[in-house]
């Protein structure tokens, strides 16, 4: 367990996306400070060795399989965790499908635009109305975090289709912020630019890439998903960001300077 | 492409700023498509939300939206002009699921702007006024931390359709990608 352990102490947290990638970076972080944590992976085949690494560290994790595109699931993903530790003090809403290049002029809805809605912007309204019962209960600890994307505010030239996407998580934030502040509840989005399998994928599709990211970066390096995105995410679970409510962090190394 | 004033402009969209755009039968320079994205007017509490309710606010207007800036660039216009309400940049209670269109459509923009530009097209965003969209102002009420600047939605007629003028305009060549906010001053932060 890192230094971190006890900040979130009897806290409770479900990580949506969390088998892999930034989901599980931010998961075991979480993890590292006392959090209970619930893996909700869309598979169990990726979820559950993520909750056994979090158990064999010494911390309290269970998979628990999520589609965050389907209302039901998200519902019984919440009812589940609330039964098995009693709370829910912190949701994560990392996971997300989607994300093929494409040009905007030959976009398909249904092969380019429909997962990333359904998984970006419909999870949203499904992970925070099923939280939200539970997050009013535990007031001033209640965090609701959104993973979104630098290119929800610059744009893209690559996946044009995935920054309103983002964009639209970024605004559903500062409306929930807004919506949600007397109670206590904090709504916060994350903008990470970090090492992932989709990532890797976009490095190996174009080998470019990666230097291209490093050379623009002026930390000159990709971040990673636990010691750099998910120390971001502790700070906004924990007690010191309690009055930091509707903002985005973008957190990739100074790559995008344009707040 | 001609230059032929009012012939060159496609008002694509619906509801009144809609009709009202076209009652003006703006002339510009150059061939322009104006995108009025389609914006739910119902303040409803997010934890209300029903999935017709985001089909409604959130799906099918970004669909529409999606599908008239390819229209426009399949009519080779060399302007697009997006217009949002300004709580996209905001954010709004009680309108969360209007706010995640407004700023999506204002982001399309920008991913827009970075692939078009190399086809001759400019594509930009003006944010407007809520209330121009149908929006009951008392639902925005929360967002500003103190009065207009200036008084009013504004003027469809004086307020809207010179910036619309400008951004059609041969002058404007170099402008791509921005927004400009003409909301009377109460979102003053991009």
């Amino acid at each position: 367990m890192s230094s971190s352990s006890g900040r979130l102490d009897g806290r409770t947290a479900i990580v949506t996306g969390a088998g892999q990638g930034v989901g599980e970076g931010i998961a075991r972080r979480l993890a590292a400070a006392g959090a209970n944590i619930v893996v909700a992976a869309r598979r169990a085949d990726t979820g559950e060795p993520v909750a056994a690494a979090i158990r064999a560290a010494g911390g309290s994790a269970v998979c628990i399989e999520t589609d965050v595109s389907s209302r039901e699931s998200v519902e019984a993903c919440v009812g589940s965790t609330v039964e098995r530790f009693g709370s829910l003090q912190i949701m994560v809403h990392n996971a997300f499908r989607g994300g093929i290049p494409h040009r905007l002029e030959q976009a398909d809805l249904d092969k380019h635009w429909s997962h990333m809605s359904r998984t970006g912007v419909w999870a949203v309204m499904y992970c925070g109305q099923a939280a939200w019962p539970h997050l009013r209960a535990s007031g001033a600890s209640g965090r609701f975090i959104i993973l979104t994307s630098p290119s929800g505010i610059e744009g893209s030239a690559n996946i044009p289709l995935y920054s309103p996407v983002k964009a639209a998580e970024r605004a559903m934030a500062k409306s929930l912020a807004r919506e949600w502040g007397s109670s206590g509840v904090t709504v916060n989005c994350i903008g990470p630019v970090a090492s992932s399998p989709a990532l890797v994928t976009a490095f190996e599709r174009t080998p470019t890439l990666k230097g291209a990211i490093e050379a623009r970066t002026p930390l000159g390096r990709v971040g990673d998903p636990e010691a750099d995105i998910g120390s971001v995410a502790l700070f906004l679970a924990s007690d010191d960001a309690a009055f930091v409510t509707g903002q985005t962090i973008i957190c990739d190394g100074g790559s995008f300077l344009g707040l | 492409m001609g230059n032929d004033g009012a012939a060159n402009i496609v008002i694509d969209g619906s509801g009144a700023l809609a009709d009202a755009l076209r009652a003006a039968e703006i002339c510009v320079e150059r061939p322009t498509t104006i995108v009025v994205t389609r914006i739910a007017t119902d303040a409803k509490s997010f934890d209300s939300l029903t999935d017709a309710d985001f089909d409604d606010a959130w799906e099918r207007p970004m669909q529409e939206a999606i599908e008239s800036f390819q229209a426009a660039h399949r009519a080779r216009h060399e302007r697009l002009i997006a217009l949002v309400p300004t709580i996209g940049m905001s954010g709004a209670a009680g309108l969360a699921h209007v706010a995640a269109t407004a700023e999506a459509v204002r982001v399309m923009v920008k991913s827009a702007a970075r692939q078009w530009g190399a086809d001759g097209m400019t594509v930009n965003c003006i944010a407007l006024a809520p209330e121009l969209f149908g929006i009951d102002p008392a639902a925005v009420g929360a967002v500003s931390i103190a009065p207009l600047a200036l008084a009013g939605k504004g003027s469809v007629a004086d307020d809207v359709v010179p910036l619309i003028r400008m951004v059609a305009s041969a002058d404007a060549h170099h402008m791509t990608g921005a927004t400009l906010n003409a909301d009377g001053g109460l979102w003053m932060t991009s």
